[in-house]
């Protein structure tokens, strides 16, 4: 039988797949405009992410509803908890897109730095981990989001290195200070993003396995 | 607004069973009308299509406008509004006849006998209510003879075969299984396309489910009106708050 329900779970789906299009779509503008320096672009990222704070609320008020109303249960449940909690993540992923963007004007302003390239190694990963986080959630692909995962290891990993390599160039040279401590925040904002890419595959993982994996919560259980 | 009732006082003798109900109900909605038993809520119903006028000692004051016609005014023709205004109870009533004369029981009220257009009738009738390709077979079978949850879909083809435009559904699923409920709540959902559908259930959650706009009675009283949204996640009176979670009723 066809629920009226599965419907509007659907719609929940479907809204949360546009939002996380929109939040790549922020993500790529955002590196794009530090690569290039253009500070129009960064102003079109606090437009996007305006719409992205907006969707939050409408995903959360859908959610909200559709408890209240159909006090789901099991795998319905699951997949709503999950929703609620991915909704946060891409919003915040969206704040992350426009720290990188808030960096652009200060790169501008301060001396400038050789190209800083494992930024842009990490930038790369970031973005496919992203997405691919997004496909395991449309298509309920939990071995796709155990492996994405996996991959947030090497993110911390290159995160840090980036950090001793700016640390490096400042001591060598104070001038650039001022540009080294924005792209270490880069790197940082962009460590986050794999941070909630990684919640949502976690999420990807309750929903479909009912398995909680966050805080490797199955190894203390055992 | 289909239904509008300004005022509207009902009494059983001395006892007032409603209090001062101001109620607008919208057209192609799912209204549903939920509270504990005794609270009015079937009385309410029974009042849109005056149901309840041979009680004895019954009074009403204020208005009931349906289109804006004031349906207890003394010009007002009972058998077109039983037409316009078709009720489903809570235990499936088919007839002791034949599944098609079920459905064909209203038109011939209504002098429709030509056999063609019967037919039609009952084809729609039976289709809109997702019967029609079970039953096509045995349409000369006793409708007595169907489980309880096509029975009550039964009834349902029975109102629609006089094509009226609001359904009154007093807990038409209070005798039936979840899996049947499910598929009631189902039709319902379809229908509200083409009609205006006000429910009266006690199972709140059914109303939740599936009602566009919820009121909520207590001891006559309409106590809010609102969106279901706004009754399950917002309620504004603490009464409302304490029936829908489970407090009291």
């Amino acid at each position: 039988m066809d629920r009226h329900f599965d419907e509007e779970l659907q719609n929940v789906k479907k809204k949360l797949m546009d939002m996380a299009a929109m939040v790549e779509e922020s993500i790529t503008k955002s590196l794009n405009a530090l690569r290039n320096k253009d500070l129009k672009m960064a102003n079109e990222i606090r437009e996007l992410d305006h719409k992205i704070d907006l969707m939050e609320i409408a995903v959360e008020d859908m959610c909200v509803e559709l408890i209240a109303r159909h006090q789901p249960v099991g795998s319905d449940l699951r997949f709503l908890v999950g929703a609620i909690k991915m909704n946060n993540d891409l919003e915040r992923m969206g704040d992350h897109a426009v720290n990188i963007a808030d960096c652009i004007k200060y790169v501008i302003e301060a001396s400038a730095i050789g190209q800083i390239m494992n930024i842009w190694a990490m930038a790369k990963i970031v973005t496919e981990m992203l997405r691919d986080s997004v496909q395991s959630f449309i298509d309920n692909d939990a071995p796709r989001a155990q492996k994405v995962c996996e991959r947030d290891s090497a993110v911390d990993r290159m995160r840090d290195e980036t950090i001793r390599i700016l640390l490096t160039h400042m001591l060598e040279e104070p001038e650039i200070i001022g540009s080294a401590i924005q792209y270490m925040l880069v790197a940082k904002n962009l460590e986050r993003i794999a941070d909630l890419s990684t919640n949502i595959c976690e999420d990807v993982i309750y929903i479909t396995q009912a398995r909680v994996i966050k805080h490797h919560a199955e190894n203390k259980k055992a | 607004m289909i239904i509008h009732t300004a005022n509207l006082n009902l009494y059983y003798h001395k006892f007032q069973a409603l209090k001062n109900v101001n109620v607008a109900i919208k057209r192609n909605l799912i209204t549903g009308v939920i509270g504990p038993s005794g609270c009015g809520k079937s009385t309410l119903l029974r009042v849109f299509n005056r149901m309840n006028d041979l009680i004895e000692g019954i009074r009403i004051t204020g208005s009931v406008l349906i289109d804006n016609d004031d349906i207890y005014s003394p010009m007002n023709d009972l058998i077109l509004l039983r037409k316009k205004v078709g009720m489903v109870f809570q235990r499936p009533n088919a007839f002791p006849l034949s599944i098609f004369d079920n459905v064909a029981y209203g038109p011939r009220v209504w002098n429709i006998s030509d056999k063609a257009t019967l037919n039609e009738i009952v084809e729609r009738s039976l289709l809109a209510v997702d019967l029609f390709d079970d039953l096509k077979d045995r349409l000369s079978d006793s409708a007595l003879g169907l489980s309880a949850e096509k029975q009550q879909r039964l009834c349902i083809a029975r109102l629609l075969a006089v094509e009226p435009e609001i359904l009154l559904m007093d807990e038409p699923c209070s005798a039936l299984d979840p899996i049947a409920t499910g598929k009631i709540e189902e039709l319902m959902i379809e229908l509200k396309r083409k009609y205006t559908i006000v429910i009266v259930t006690h199972n709140m959650q059914q109303a939740a489910r599936i009602a566009d706009e919820v009121g909520f009675m207590l001891l006559g009283e309409l106590v809010e009106f609102d969106t279901a949204k706004a009754i399950f996640t917002n309620p504004r009176d603490k009464r409302t708050f304490d029936y829908i979670s489970g407090r009291f009723g």
